[in-house]
This record gives structure tokens, sequence and C-alpha cells, in this order.
């Protein structure tokens, strides 16, 4: 069955990131340099030539996007410079919007100004939320224990509400990229207990992005930057979820510092911090080829975090100089950045964190469905078909 | 013969000629033949020494006649002609023996390759001995011009011509000058008008007091040789029928420049033309444009456009070669039509983009750009187009393996353009036939030599240029207009023409008129005099191939440096026993 080109898909992908897609000829040169490219998953090449016949049917039950970690090589190798690179970062903006089912993620990645107002009501009406809670049950000269202004057990149950409901929407918004990527896409049956044997592939991924340090191996660091920084705040990222999710009470008693909790805190602060100053820095000086395009969104990302980051910081050192009010005021700041930033999750570029781990483990389990399939195919040619 | 003085010069040729053929031995074997006054051998005799040697032998040794045994007469004959020519002996007093192609890069038995170069050379010596002192004749070059075909390449040969001040005769089938470029709009890759490139040679051409121009007109008949040819022109020239009117006139050479035409699109069945309205032709596009309003048959502007490249080029089943400027005049359709209506999306459909050259490639890119949607298709897996169902938003789906991606994709389509390729035009074998030159299998003009000679032809003062030689572009075809002109402005300026020794000529009194030899002359050179009832032969036409000598029936016809006793005299050379 013929599908349909698209040729007015190229034009929703352009404010994506994809300009200069049209200008690829298909030599060819970016799946040369890309160590990622192989036999079953042919990018950047295969993807850009989807995007270009806009058969965006196909492409949204494709994986190659998110196998490309965007090192760049391919964008500086391009001879038209059709930025390949940028391209497959264009269709994980538009695959975390297509797995999506709110269409809010849409909206974000079409109009920024959207995006900036939703994310300054909700951080409004979480500031209103908590100096109403602060003040109906609470002094703001307290900062712990009795009379606390915001008291470690209310945030406690206030963050677990929130992660609750963001995980409803990565949930399904996961399972439908799983229903896209290994049950509509693949022209073969994929058993189940493939996903069973792969299934160390998804904490392999998540916690080492084993596969962006394999990105720009001609590198001369021996600790490619891009990929070590990238981890370090991956990693500072989600021992903080972690502390707040979890150890939260513990995290926020005082003023003593508890050392067991405290340690794996500063650790990840310094991650965080590294990172978003590193990535921050490097969209602005457009140093590297990956840095030269910022979609809005990017910037979103980047203002939210550093703020959280600084916030963060600046009341714990508070609590612990004993200014306690002006530590519940940055608080509830800290709060109004940390509660948008946290409801933006499923719907931004943030999403990747938990899509690429997804993918990869996805693509292990195609690869070995495609090679068990393929190894049928050879043994008994007749009843396959 | 007597008061023969041969010199005999064996080439080594480095060691192509002296790793198989013993060329000492040779030398010692024709040293002691009567008449060979001296046997050299030399490491090349082409070189400057090699030549200086034979000049100085000639002088020193009263030597009147040289054989050089070395590579083909093809290769290096007018090489050694000429050091016969500085030494003051005639030049045809030479024979030359292949014993390189025909002999030392052929066998490996050195024994017998020395057998062979010695028959070979020993032939040649018998040969010499009955050569003849020849003088070459020249004739004189009548200044004015034919030229057959009033397109962009006719026209810029003819005003070239004319500029120089001499008189051309610009024949012109239809009502008007311009022929294919007439038909177009603008021209890639930089969109220049063709009117404007077409209106200022047109309206030099209208007033230029050299150039007569006969529209409506066809060369019917062409006698005569270089420098000194005479054609019939069949004119209407704007006048009705009955008032056709025959003009003779008198020139020196012929520049044929009939152009090309376009493939007949409904060749291809499954593109549907003919049958489906809205697929057009290339030139039914440039139509539209010059029209100002690019639509479908129902009038209503097309949403999508599909371009179908090598519409009968490339292709094993119409013509195997690539038609130049569909690739280029594609991408300018894509240009011209989202100018004209932005909104429109175009599709490219091809087989490989061809961007040669200069501009070409930044033109494609600018396509790229300006979001053309480029799809690949195999050879011989051409697009399917088929009618849309009425819930599709376009009127035509172009079914394609699409090769790039390897998927089977529709192309939605409101308008399809074929772009045809050049065929050479179905009166060009009339054409030849009247100037007398060849056609390859799929009809164009054949150049002298394709690199080297590429608006000559085998016929002396005939000359093609343009597109019916072959498919190409405006400056490629103006270029060779512009060539072919050079070439005559040469021989016009030498006022006459040096024509080669080497014809046959007619024994008036033996010739029974018999007019045998009038049909055989590939050359057309041999006319018969109706008041002698005799043959004649042009000289200045004739080759020498010798066909009329070897048909003549009373042997009244003499191949000049080729007579029977001289080739009969090789032919004894070559098989007489000669003892080691």
């Amino acid at each position: 069955m013929a599908i349909r080109v698209d040729p007015m898909f190229i034009d929703i992908l352009a404010p994506l990131g994809a300009e200069d897609v049209q200008l690829c000829y298909h030599c060819g040169d970016c799946s040369t340099v890309c160590p990622h490219h192989d036999e079953v998953f042919k990018f950047p090449r295969k993807s850009m030539r989807l995007l270009q016949m806009g058969l965006s049917r196909k492409i949204e039950t494709t994986l190659e996007p998110w196998l490309c970690y965007y090192c760049g090589q391919c964008s500086e190798q391009c001879p038209r410079e059709a930025d390949p690179g940028e391209t497959m970062m264009s269709l994980r903006r538009w695959l975390i919007s297509r797995y999506d089912f709110t269409g809010i993620a849409g909206q974000f990645f079409k109009s920024r100004t959207t995006e900036v107002l939703a994310v300054l009501l909700t951080s409004l009406l979480t500031g209103i939320f908590l100096l109403y809670y602060g003040f109906s049950g609470g002094n703001i000269h307290t900062y712990d224990g009795e009379g606390a202004f915001l008291p470690s057990q209310f945030i406690h149950k206030f963050d677990l509400s929130i992660g609750l409901l963001i995980s409803i929407f990565l949930v399904v918004n996961a399972l439908h990229m799983w229903y896209l990527t290994m049950v509509k896409g693949p022209t073969f049956a994929v058993p189940w207990w493939l996903y069973l044997a792969q299934l160390y592939q998804l904490p392999l991924h998540f916690f080492t992005q084993k596969r962006y340090s394999e990105c720009e191996r001609k590198s001369k660091h021996p600790f490619y930057m891009p990929w070590f920084i990238h981890l370090g705040l991956m990693l500072g990222y989600v021992t903080m979820l972690v502390l707040v999710m979890v150890f939260i009470e513990q995290l926020q008693s005082g003023p003593a510092i508890q050392w067991s909790v405290h340690i794996f805190g500063y650790l990840a602060s310094i991650g965080l911090i590294t990172g978003t100053i590193y990535f921050i820095r490097s969209r602005l000086k457009k140093n590297y080829v990956q840095f030269k395009k910022s979609h809005g969104t990017d910037w979103v990302f980047a203002i939210l975090l550093i703020l959280i980051v600084l916030t963060g910081i600046a009341q714990h050192v508070l609590h612990r100089t004993g200014l306690y009010e002006w530590a519940n005021i940055i608080y509830v700041i800290h709060l109004m950045c940390v509660v948008p930033w946290l409801f933006r999750m499923p719907f931004s570029k943030w999403a990747h964190i938990i899509y690429r781990p997804l993918a990869m483990y996805f693509a292990a389990v195609y690869i070995a469905a495609f090679t068990r399939r393929e190894e049928l195919v050879h043994s008994f040619p007749v009843f396959i078909k | 013969m007597k008061n023969c003085r041969i010199g005999v010069y064996i080439c080594s040729c480095g060691t192509n000629i002296a790793k198989i053929v013993d060329v000492e031995a040779v030398a010692s074997f024709v040293s002691g033949l009567p008449n060979v006054v001296l046997a050299r051998t030399y490491k090349y005799m082409c070189s400057n020494p090699g030549q200086e040697m034979i000049t100085q032998d000639i002088k020193e040794n009263q030597l009147n006649r040289v054989v050089v045994a070395a590579c083909s007469p093809n290769m290096h004959e007018r090489t050694f002609r000429n050091a016969l020519r500085s030494a003051g002996l005639n030049q045809y007093l030479f024979e030359m023996a292949n014993i390189r192609e025909q002999c030392s890069w052929v066998h490996k038995d050195t024994k017998e390759a020395t057998e062979k170069a010695i028959a070979l050379v020993y032939a040649a010596i018998c040969r010499v001995e009955l050569h003849e002192e020849l003088e070459s004749i020249s004739v004189n070059m009548c200044p004015n011009t034919l030229v057959i075909g009033g397109g962009i390449t006719g026209m810029t040969a003819a005003l070239e011509l004319a500029d120089a001040g001499n008189s051309v005769h610009l024949v012109e089938k239809n009502n008007h000058l311009g022929g294919n470029l007439a038909r177009v709009d603008l021209t890639a890759p930089y969109l220049y008008s063709a009117r404007d490139l077409l209106t200022e040679r047109l309206t030099r051409i209208m007033n230029h007091k050299q150039v007569h121009v006969y529209l409506e007109s066809k060369v019917t008949n062409l006698t005569g040789y270089i420098g000194n040819f005479e054609a019939k022109i069949h004119s209407l020239n704007g006048k009705p029928a009955e008032e056709n009117k025959q003009v003779e006139v008198k020139i020196g050479n012929v520049v044929v420049c009939t152009g090309y035409k376009e493939f007949d699109a409904s060749r291809i069945v499954h593109y549907g033309y003919g049958k489906l309205p809205n697929v057009i032709t290339s030139f039914e596009l440039e139509k539209m444009i010059r029209a100002g309003r690019i639509e479908t048959k129902e009038g209503t502007i097309p949403k999508y456009v599909a371009i179908i490249h090598c519409v009968g080029s490339r292709s094993q089943e119409f013509h195997t070669y690539c038609s130049r400027v569909c690739c280029m005049t594609a991408l300018k359709y894509a240009s011209e039509i989202k100018s004209a209506n932005p909104e429109c999306y175009i599709s490219d459909i091809y087989i490989d983009m061809h961007a040669f050259g200069k501009g070409h490639e930044d033109f494609y890119r600018q396509s790229s750009e300006a979001k053309t949607l480029f799809l690949m298709y195999e050879k011989n897996d051409r697009p399917v187009i088929h009618k849309a169902t009425p819930k599709d938003d376009c009127e035509m789906l172009i079914e394609v393996n699409e090769k790039l991606s390897g998927e089977l994709i529709e192309i939605p389509a409101d308008l399809v353009v074929l772009m045809v390729g050049m065929e050479a035009r179905e009166d060009s074998h009339e054409i030849a036939r009247i100037v007398n030159i060849s056609q390859d299998k799929e009809g164009w003009f054949i150049e002298s030599h394709p690199k080297l000679e590429p608006v000559a032809t085998t016929t002396d003062g005939i000359f093609i240029a343009g597109t019916c030689v072959a498919p190409k572009d405006i400056p490629d075809s103006v270029a060779q207009a512009r060539a072919a002109a050079a070439r005559i402005l040469a021989r016009i300026a030498k006022g006459k023409i040096e024509v080669d020794a080497l014809y046959s000529e007619v024994n008036e009194e033996i010739c029974s008129g018999c007019r045998f030899c009038n049909q055989l002359c590939p050359f057309s050179a041999i006319e018969f005099n109706e008041g002698k009832k005799q043959s004649h032969i042009i000289s200045a036409l004739c080759k020498g191939c010798g066909v009329c000598v070897a048909a003549c029936p009373s042997s009244a016809i003499k191949g000049r440096h080729f007579t029977d006793n001289q080739i009969l005299a090789q032919v004894d050379g070559l098989f007489c026993e000669i003892g080691m």
C-alpha cells in the first residue's frame, strides 16, 4: 500500500528546528560519519528522507530519533548545510508532542508565549496556594519543626501528589510510544520474552548514557565532555528528585546538617549547577554545532533549572544560617519554579529522560526480534511467507 | 626502375618495435637490395633528429625515394612527408611500412615477426620505386555560406559570418526565426528571458545587408564541392504556394543547424499523456507560462504540481542518451511555478539530477531551498499516474517506488509536467542526404571526430552545429555555431583551399559514358558531362577511395598514388620468396 507524501509536513517541522532539511540531497555522509548508524537503524539520512517526504505516519513509528545523542558530527560533515543533527532534534521534539495524548506538548513547541504563560500561571497559582497555606497554619519566622511556615510533612504530600500526576502523564505517553514503535511500527511480531531478556538495557542506558559516550569517538578528551556533563546533570537531577520525593522530611529538618542525606544533596547540586551553567554557556557561545540552534523551549528549560538550583541552594543556606523569614520566602519562590518545572516535564524536552532509555531498550528488543526473524526465515523460508 | 636511389629507415620505436622485431636484421637484409642506397635503424624516427637524418641523407646521398618502416601512416605519414619536403623532394616519393601496429604489437615470435617486417618493408620498397611526383591542387573558396536552420544556432552562425563581411543565406522551414528557443519563456539557470536572447539577434539579422533570410523554405538540392557549392532553395517566404520559386545560390560552405524535436510523450503509455487532461509536456507548460497563467484544463490554479524527468530519455525502450537540458529546465519550472503561485507544492520526480557546469549546482540548491520535494525513481520502474478518488484533495496520484527511502509512495498532483527529451528531427535524414553527411542510429548527425572535430563532418565544407548533432543547451549550441563560423571564416580568409593530390582521374579517351561510377561514388564526386557523354571526377570532392577505379568496366579511371602498378608491385613484393 502506497503511503501518500505530505509536502506540508516539512512546514510543521521547520519551527521545531528542521529549517534546512529540504537542502539534503542524500549523499549519505551523515550516516557514514555517525558512530551509531547500523544496518537496522539507518539514520540520520533515512530519517531526513522520511521527513522531506512528510511520511509522518512512518516517522512516528521509528525509534531512530531517540538513538541519536546529537554529537553534531553529521551536521559538521554535511556538504549542503542541511543540519542532520538539528533535524534529528526537531524530530525528537515532534515525537514528544506526538506521544503526548493531551496535545499540550505540541502547543508548547509551537508557541513560546503559550509555554511562558502556562509556566507563569502555574507558578503564580503555586505561590498563592503556598502563601495561603503557610499563613493559615504556620509562622513565617519558623522554618522547620513545630509551627513551620511550610512543614516538610505537608511538602512531602504535596510533592508526592504532583509526582503521581506527572507519572500518569508520563506512563500513558510512554505506553503510547511503545504502541507506536513496537506494535504499529515493526512488520513482524515481537515476542514478549524478548522484553524480559533485554530488560537490563533500560537501567544500563538510563544510568550510564553509554551510547552518548560513544559519540565523537575521535574526540581528544578521555571523558567526552558533553557526555560527562550531561551524565552529571542527569544523575544530579535524579538524585535530587529521589531526595525530594522520598527523603524530604530528613532533608528539611534542621538546623543541623544530616550528612546521610545532605551529602547526596550537595553532590546532586554540583552536578546540576555545573551542567546547567555548561549548557547555558554553550548555548550562548554557540561554540559547538549542537548548541548553535536553540529552540524557545530550550531556554525555558535552562532558565527554570538555573532558578531552581540557585533558590534551592539559597533556601538551604538561609535555613542553616538562621535567616528563617528569608529562607521561607526563597523556599516559596523555589517551589514556584519547581512545580511548573515538574508539570512541564511530560510535555517538554525534559521527557527525553524517559523516552531515550526506553528507546534504547525497545531498539535492543527490536534488533533481537529482527535477528530472530531473519534466522527463522533463513531456516524455514516457506513457512514464514 | 632505373635511377632509383632509395633510403630505408627502420624505427625501433623505443622498444615497441625492437623488442619483437630484429630491426638490425631487417636493415642488413634491406641494404643488400638493388636501388637501396642506405638502410638505417634509429630509436625514434619521428623525433627531430630522426627527421633531420632523413633530410640530410636525401641531400648528401641524392636519395630520390624514401621508405620508413615504423608505425601506422595515420600516425606519422605527414611527419615524414614534411621531412621530404624540407629536403626539396616531392612528398609523394615516400612510402611507409607499418611494422608496429601490424607487426610487433600483434606477434610474439621474434623470428616470424622479423620475417614479416622484412616482407612489409620489401613490399614498400617495390611500391615506392613506382611512385610519381604529384602536386596537390588548390580551388577557389566562395565566401558565401548557406546556413540551414534559423534557431539560435543558425542565427548566431549567420551573424558571425555576416559580421565578417560575407554573404549568408539563412534558410528556415517555419514562417519565423527563433526555432525551439522561441517556444521558451525563461532559461536556466540564470533565468534570462529567451525572448531577450532572441530579439537582439532577430533585429540584427533582419536589418543585416549580408544576411538573406528565406522563411518557409527548404534546401532541395546541393551540388558541387567545398568552396564551390550550388544550392537550390525552394522558398515560399510568405507567398502563396502557387508562386513558390526556386532560388539558386552559390556558396562555399554549409552550416547545418536544424535543431531537434521533442519526444512524443504519448509513446509512454502509463503516463497517460493525451488521456489524462492535466498531464502536459514541458513545452505546453512553457506556453502557459508565456501566457502568464499556469492552470489546469478546468481553469483552476493547481495546488500540487509534479514534474517527471527523463521522459523518453535514458531508457532502453526509447533513447538511451540523456537530453542534457531537462534537469535544469525542470528546476526552472519549479522556480517559475513557485513564483507564480507561492502556495503551490512542487514534486520533482527524477532518476538522477544532472546539474553539470556553471551555475547549475547553485540553481539546484536554490530549488531545494524553495522546498521543491525531490523524489527519485528507478530507471526501469517508472512512476504510474492514476486519477485520485473524490475524497482526495488532488486530481491525480502518482505512484512511485521511491529509491532514496525504499518506500512505495503516492504523490498528489493537479498538474503533471512531463520533461520530454530531445530527438533528432524526422526530416533529418532528408537533410543528411542532401548535404551528404551521416547520421548515427538515433538520427543525430555525426561529427568528423567527437572530441577534436565537433563541428566538422566527413564531407568537406559541410559543418554541423547545435542540437542537430546531439542534445545540448544554449551556451553549447551558440559555441558550436561560432566554432563552425570560425572554421569557415579561416577558409574564406585564405581565399583558396588545398586539396590532397590523392584523387582519381577519368581518362576521357577510354571512358564510354556508362555512368556506372556515378552512382557508386560515396562522396558524390563524379559528375556526368552530358555534352561529351563522359564522366568527370571533381578532384576537390574525391577522397581517392578507389571505388570507381575498381568498378570501371573499361579501366578508364586511375587512382592517383594508388595506380594498379603500384598496388600490384606492393602485393608482389609482399608475397615473393625472399631468402634470409
